[in-house]
């Protein structure tokens, strides 16, 4: 899968996520930036991937998932840290563990998908993150080590 | 016969002649577009780690000295990512990201037509031996000029413990970068991540050269790290990502090391043809390439034959710009390959080519090279940087009189205040002070300049020269080989 196909990771969410990812996936392809160096989805991923956060994850059984962020960021420190603090504070998402890139538009968090699927800290960190207008695209998921997957149905 | 009649024969020769010139079968397009290889296969990534060496393949080669071409067609390249400490001068340990675990990375040496077939493993995650303090594993990828392909689909990042393999054919000659194209870019090629390909053309170079060194140039950005951790004893150098933004490199270096190729000079013999493949690979400076005490007979502008000057002084490389520069060694001496931006230049981008000099000792590769004796006082650390670039051309410490004097135990016959104004404002001691009067007279009447050196810089440089004469007698040493 390619770098700058970021609309494809959401094949098969259902419903309205899938109608969403779709409509932010074709904006982030044909936008003119999204062809640039540090626009692609495993770019993004870089940009939020902390291998301490990955290795505590996936230790134990949790899983992390990767988000573009959708929505016009003010950049600085200050953004980054309120952004980390709501996806921090979103329900189902391990305390301490949201990354967060003003420079990537992207977030990352981990959570145990046993007590949260995917779809529920989804939808929670689309909610902490509306307050701001800003909307969260599912990018890739790591459930096990070195292994990056697209997000699957939920 | 009429003023219009010759005319008329004249264009009309003319014309034959540029048709006949355009429809030549016997010059083929070299670069037909409908003849080269633009039909790569996808990627894949696996989750299938590599062990062993971190660099494998037989094109490969370490350090300045080029292996000959490997003729196979299909070169096998593998390039594994690692995090470590490297040596970038002396007593500066710095925290690298590499590929191949050099910096820079293997050189790979290829020819048009060829197919190369690549593969990484992000070794970032695994821990080097003894040493705890590098970098945090982090995803990379790698990006080669000299390929066409979808970046989308080879260039892509790959997380710790993740592969990467895809192929693609060489369809121009030249020297070419890679580099690491993980944002933020800026802060992967600064650390280490980034090497080249010499794409010779499909039959040869037209020239014969007796020797061929690959010289790349770059920036480190360093500071001691905040946290304070030390290597063997000396301070941990990590990026300094302020610097970086601004474009002030601490070190500008040939091969990955301040003047290493002054400590080891390259051989040549009087006669020869050397033949050097520079790549400046920035991130962020350009280079004026000289080498003092010869002229350019060729300049092929990216390493390709096509785009060749004659009989330059200088070649100007912007950040990836390369150019393959032959010529011939005059006479016996040492030939200084250095930046003539001389502020580049000062921060350790100079080597040499020297008749003097004896062959590389075979895989010895400069970060495997047992550290010579060097301070561990950041002051000193300077000051013996300082005084590597400034004053080897007229100094030594423990390698005996040159156009100066031996500086080894210097501090113990002269004052720190003797030395401090020496240092500061020689050519006013030289009217006024007895030893430097008899200095002067001792040595051909050759005058020690001035070096507008700073306050600081001539602390850095005390505290280097207290450093050498608290060593074991003859153990600090340092000596210029021109």
């Amino acid at each position: 899968m390619g770098r700058c196909t970021a609309g494809r990771h959401g094949q098969g969410a259902r419903g309205a996520l899938t109608v969403r990812s779709v409509i932010a996936g074709a904006l982030l392809v044909l936008s003119p930036a999204a062809v640039a160096c540090g626009y692609c989805v495993e770019d993004k991923i870089a940009g939020v991937y902390d291998h301490a956060v990955v290795e505590r994850a996936l230790g134990a059984g949790h899983s992390i998932a990767f988000f573009h962020i959708d929505g016009t960021i003010v950049p600085g420190e200050g953004t980054r840290r309120l952004l980390e603090t709501l996806a921090n504070t979103a329900a189902g998402v391990d305390k301490g563990s949201a990354r967060v890139s003003i420079e990537s538009q992207a977030v990352s968090v981990a959570y145990d998908p046993r007590r949260a699927p995917f779809g529920s800290v989804h939808r929670a960190l689309e909610k902490k993150f509306g307050v701001k207008n800003l909307r969260l695209m599912p990018l890739k998921v790591m459930e096990q080590p070195a292994e990056l997957t697209a997000v699957r149905k939920y | 016969m009429t003023t219009t009649a010759s005319f008329a024969r004249f264009f009309t020769w003319t014309a034959l002649v540029l048709l006949l010139g355009a429809c030549n079968p016997g010059t083929p397009d070299r670069y037909d577009i409908s003849k080269m290889d633009l039909k790569p296969i996808p990627a894949k990534v696996s989750a299938e780690r590599h062990k062993g060496a971190f660099a494998e393949g037989g094109s490969l080669s370490m350090g300045a000295e080029l292996k000959p071409l490997d003729p196979s067609p299909v070169k096998t390249v593998r390039l594994d990512t690692t995090h470590k400490i490297i040596e970038i001068a002396p007593g500066v340990k710095f925290s690298a990201w590499t590929f191949g675990d050099t910096v820079p990375g293997p050189t790979v040496r290829a020819r048009v037509g060829d197919r190369i077939k690549f593969s990484m493993t992000n070794r970032s995650d695994e821990p080097v031996p003894g040493v705890r303090i590098t970098a945090a594993p982090m995803m990379h990828s790698m990006d080669f000029h000299a390929a066409m392909v979808s970046p989308q689909d080879k260039y892509r990042s790959i997380a710790p413990g993740q592969t990467i393999e895809f192929e693609f054919t060489l369809n121009y000659p030249g020297i070419f970068m890679y580099h690491c194209g993980t944002p933020m870019i800026l802060e992967h090629i600064a650390s280490g991540m980034y090497g080249a390909v010499i794409v010779e053309p499909r039959n040869g170079y037209p020239t014969k050269a007796d020797r061929e060194y690959v010289v790349i140039q770059s920036e480190f950005y360093a500071k001691p790290d905040p946290g304070k951790q030390k290597v063997d004893g000396a301070p941990l150098y990590v990026l300094d990502t302020d610097r970086l933004k601004d474009s002030r490199p601490t070190h500008t270096v040939f091969n990955g090391v301040h003047n290493g190729m002054v400590t080891n000079p390259l051989p040549a013999k009087t006669g020869e043809r050397v033949r050097l493949h520079v790549l400046n690979v920035g991130p962020s400076k350009t280079s004026s390439f000289h080498v003092v005490g010869t002229i350019f007979d060729r300049v092929w502008f990216e390493g390709n034959p096509d785009n060749q000057f004659r009989g330059m002084q200088t070649v100007l490389l912007g950040s990836s710009n390369s150019a393959t520069v032959e010529f011939l060694i005059p006479e016996d001496g040492s030939y200084i390959m250095v930046d003539h931006h001389f502020a580049n230049a000062s921060q350790g981008a100079i080597g040499l080519i020297s008749t003097a000099a004896k062959p590389p000792a075979k895989d010895l590769e400069h970060h495997n090279i047992p550290a010579t004796r060097t301070p561990t006082d950041p002051e000193a650390i300077a000051g013996k940087q300082g005084f590597e670039s400034k004053c080897l051309a007229c100094h030594s410490i423990g390698e005996g009189k040159k156009l100066g004097p031996d500086l080894a135990g210097v501090t113990k016959h002269r004052t720190k205040e003797w030395l401090t104004r020496w240092l500061k404002e020689p050519e006013k001691m030289l009217l006024t002070d007895e030893h430097a009067k008899a200095m002067l007279k001792e040595y051909n009447n050759i005058p020690m300049p001035n070096q507008s050196l700073t306050d600081a810089e001539i602390r850095q440089y005390l505290k280097y020269f207290e450093w050498v004469d608290a060593q074991p007698a003859g153990t600090a040493k340092a000596h210029g080989a021109h």
